[in-house]
């Protein structure tokens, strides 16, 4: 596996000393690259020792949390990624359910066609997870 | 010294072409009644859902600008508009946010950096 890129752009000395707490709040769908690069982050963020308290999925972000998704098997696999990100580090990925059943995903029993990894949440959580963190990257 | 735990959240589209306007009301107002360190920024285009009479119904969308007299009532006080995205736009008389102020380009990015984190919408 490649080096994550952001390692060195996005981190000052500073935080390489001070190991810090971060929420991630991802705002974008499956299809932009910036879900790739909430990955690279979380994944820089856990190898220089940062904690991750959990990673927000607002707006379209919502949309990296449906079962039915189909990526060309030649681009990037943001379900593999994220979750792997989720199961083997452990990292909690916090659904806000509003934004997710606007956009046609839902955790009723018949029609349930959310991944299994993410917690069902709404904004409330949002709050817990500024108010427990250093720190905060919205993609 | 950025203030502990405290948001900014930066609106910054029109209202009614897209959902985020509304996307960060509703994040402002559920900090807001939390009791959280919030703040509401209207920079660039964002300063369109600024008009006073405004009226979505027209365009058979929600109409959630009317809310913005809610936000006192959830403890939203520190609400910013950058007065230079007023001016670039001609944008001029009364806004339908009455508790807002209107800060200078270089307050308002002393304001923004008080923040610990900030959401842009």
């Amino acid at each position: 596996m490649k080096a994550p890129i952001y390692s060195e752009l996005f981190f000052c000395v500073k935080l390489e000393a001070n190991l810090a707490t971060f929420t991630l709040v991802v705002t974008t769908p499956p299809h932009q690259n910036r879900t790739a690069t909430v990955v690279e982050i979380a994944h820089a963020l856990l190898n220089k020792g940062h904690q991750i308290n959990g990673i927000f999925f607002y707006q379209d972000g919502v949309l990296n949390a449906s079962k039915t998704l189909v990526m060309p098997s030649d681009e990037y696999q943001s379900i593999k990624s994220l979750a792997a990100l989720a199961n083997s580090n452990k990292v909690p990925m916090h659904l806000c359910i509003t934004a997710a059943e606007k956009r046609g995903l839902t955790d009723e029993d018949s029609q349930h066609n959310i991944l299994n990894f993410f917690t069902i949440s709404g904004l409330g959580e949002m709050v817990e997870l500024n108010a427990t963190s250093d720190r905060v990257i919205q993609l | 010294m950025s203030k502990v735990n405290s948001l900014a959240i930066i609106t910054t589209q029109a209202p009614y072409s897209s959902a985020s306007g509304k996307d960060a009301l509703d994040m402002a107002l559920i900090f807001g009644s939390y009791e959280q360190d919030i703040a509401l920024f209207f920079i660039g285009d964002g300063v369109w859902q600024l008009i006073d009479k405004a009226n979505g119904e027209l365009l058979q969308v929600k109409d959630y600008l009317k809310t913005f007299s809610a936000l006192p009532f959830y403890d939203v006080e520190d609400v910013f508009i950058c007065e230079q995205s007023l001016k670039d736009r001609g944008i001029e008389g009364p806004l339908n946010i009455q508790s807002a102020q209107t800060l200078s380009k270089q307050t308002l990015i002393e304001t923004l950096k008080q923040y610990k984190a900030v959401l842009r919408f």
